[in-house]
């Protein structure tokens, strides 16, 4: 071993290899943290919800089920995905983990993806898990009602109402709801890292973070509300546009109650929603990356 | 002449203040060059501009004027680390890998290949003497482990430069020996060393050349043996010199131009009598 010859391979501007091991460290940090136990309870909420539904119609049973799923889906994800995004660079920061790190010939905007990239993982990971729970409880509940059905429907009707259940639990629906439920976590995390990049704490992060959550679920109902009113000034109106451009509708970004009641979602409306997320994930990371790049750490 | 592992020209650094029109000037019109080969010793009072001249060069921070270069290559630039390796004081690596985990995950950071990684764990897990702790977590390692770990980390890539930040800050004295033979074993092989620290005896025993820092003001810098001789003293060590000899030497000193300053018994450092003590038993 001597100084003379160094045996790092020539530089890469863009190297996948580095973000792939940022990314992988970071799965690994946040799955050490233990924060697959809420499964537990997501679990132990959607089983319990069967218990106050069992005197209901097969239809309204299945509703409730994924009415219950989806929206504890949609909470969880967000749920782990701010605080997980929260505490990345902050925690990095105060153990100078993060100058060991940008110390190495690793660029800023590789190690900013790596650690985004890996809380997507999380969340693919966690909404793969929860979407697994969630079948199988539909499927066995489907089950059930099938079994009760072909016990109790007489012959003549038995093959309608069989199908009026299948109908009424596995549609094509489910799959990009749960993509959408999925998009609008990592969006939330994409808020959350940009806002991790010029905080001071992990904990003003996710105040932070959970106040424009708020804003984007409210903004559509205030600005129909400030819009639709008489005295609405100008400035009123320029602020609701700058509101508008800077945080998505939340509300505009969720499948759930078509999937619940029924609607058919079309292709258009799917490719529109995932769009949207997509985008704002986008800019988020890119402002984030902006920010991260000018830190002086 | 070779490139300098450093150089440093005109480097000036100013922080705002946030919500206020003041500002905090940490390093001032800072120019100097650390030679490839050499252990230099940046020294200071805290608040001197220790930290952020080493963030600088590092590219962690952006300078406010000036330049600095590692080996030629502006130290803005993300490829002129490829020649670094960096100890921060008081680090915490990530506690649920182990340490060969640690320095797999550098080692992909640096861009080497598997098998290069891999022998290059063994070779410096084998040199900071934690072969035995590979397999163990870091959140079980002491702190005088943790920073072992921290300069194999560091030399994972095999740099030409090493920057350490108060590398012996917290460790006990056996430790901060082991951490100090550590530099001198890189210092044989050619490394540079960048050294920051507080503990001014051990600069003086493994730097060549120091700088102290005031105020983000280079106010001394030299040769270490320079800076801190006495120009118009000389001392003489003897070892079994009898009474008679002693007697002979203070009589042609009376006689000569020269006054005998102190004559006294050497003494081993406090250091040196504690790892003695403490140190393994001798059969």
């Amino acid at each position: 071993m001597t100084a003379a010859a160094p045996i790092a391979t020539k530089h890469k501007i863009f190297s996948p290899a580095r973000v792939t091991a940022i990314a992988s460290n970071t799965l690994l940090e946040l799955v050490r943290l233990k924060v697959f136990y809420f499964l537990l309870l997501f679990a132990l909420l959607i089983i319990g919800s069967s218990f106050f539904t069992s005197k209901f119609t097969f239809q309204e049973q299945f509703q409730v089920l994924k009415d219950v799923s989806l929206g504890a889906m949609s909470i969880f994800t967000w749920l782990l995905g701010v605080l997980a995004t929260a505490m990345l660079l902050p925690k990095d920061i105060e153990d100078r983990t993060l100058y060991t790190i940008l110390a190495k010939p690793v660029p800023r905007f590789e190690y900013l993806l790596g650690k985004f990239l890996g809380v997507l993982l999380l969340l693919f990971v966690a909404i793969s898990l929860m979407a697994g729970v969630f079948l199988v409880i539909l499927y066995a509940r489907q089950q059930d009602a099938l079994a009760n059905a072909a016990r109790l429907v007489p012959a003549n009707a038995l093959q309608e109402q069989l199908a009026d259940i299948r109908a009424a639990t596995f549609n094509k629906n489910l799959l990009p709801g749960i993509v959408i439920i999925y998009l609008k976590s990592a969006l939330c995390a994409a808020l959350t890292l940009l806002l991790s990049t010029f905080a001071s704490s992990s904990i003003f992060t996710i105040i932070m973070s959970v106040i424009v959550y708020l804003i984007g679920h409210i903004q559509a109902i205030a600005r129909d509300a400030y819009l639709a009113s008489q005295t609405t000034t100008a400035l009123t109106k320029a602020f609701l546009a700058i509101v508008a451009l800077l945080i998505p509708d939340l509300n505009s970004l969720t499948l759930v109650d078509d999937i619940v009641v029924g609607n058919a979602i079309s292709m258009v409306l799917f490719v529109k929603t995932a769009s949207l997320g997509l985008t704002y994930i986008g800019i988020y990371f890119l402002v984030g990356y902006f920010v991260f790049s000018a830190k002086e750490l | 002449m070779s490139t300098p592992a450093i150089s440093i020209q005109n480097l000036t650094k100013v922080y705002p203040i946030p919500f206020k029109r003041e500002k905090v000037t940490a390093v001032q019109d800072l120019s100097l060059t650390v030679e490839a080969g050499q252990v230099y010793g940046l020294l200071g009072p805290n608040g001197s501009g220790k930290s952020t001249t080493m963030k600088i060069v590092l590219g962690l921070v952006t300078p406010t004027s000036g330049k600095t270069e590692i080996f030629g290559r502006d130290s803005t630039t993300v490829e002129s680390r490829e020649d670094v390796g960096f100890l921060p004081e008081n680090p915490y690596f990530y506690k649920y890998l182990t340490g060969e985990e640690t320095l797999h995950f550098y080692g992909k950071l640096c861009g080497l290949s598997r098998a290069r990684i891999r022998d290059r764990s063994k070779e410096l897990l084998k040199l900071v003497g934690l072969e035995d702790a590979a397999a163990r977590r870091l959140g079980g390692y002491s702190k005088g482990m943790l920073q072992r770990i921290g300069l194999a980390q560091a030399m994972i890539q095999e740099p030409r430069l090493l920057v350490l930040d108060e590398p012996t800050a917290g460790v006990d004295p056996a430790g901060s020996r082991e951490i100090r033979d550590l530099i001198l074993d890189f210092k044989q092989r050619g490394i540079t060393v960048l050294l920051c620290s507080h503990l001014l005896e051990q600069v003086q025993e493994i730097c060549d050349r120091v700088g102290i820092l005031d105020h983000g003001v280079l106010i001394r810098e030299g040769v270490l043996g320079d800076l801190i001789s006495i120009e118009n003293q000389t001392e003489i060590i003897l070892e079994n010199a009898p009474p008679e000899l002693l007697a002979q030497i203070r009589e042609m000193i009376g006689k000569s131009s020269g006054r005998l300053v102190a004559e006294h018994r050497p003494q081993k450092t406090l250091e040196r009598y504690f790892l003695d003590v403490t140190g393994p038993k001798q059969s």
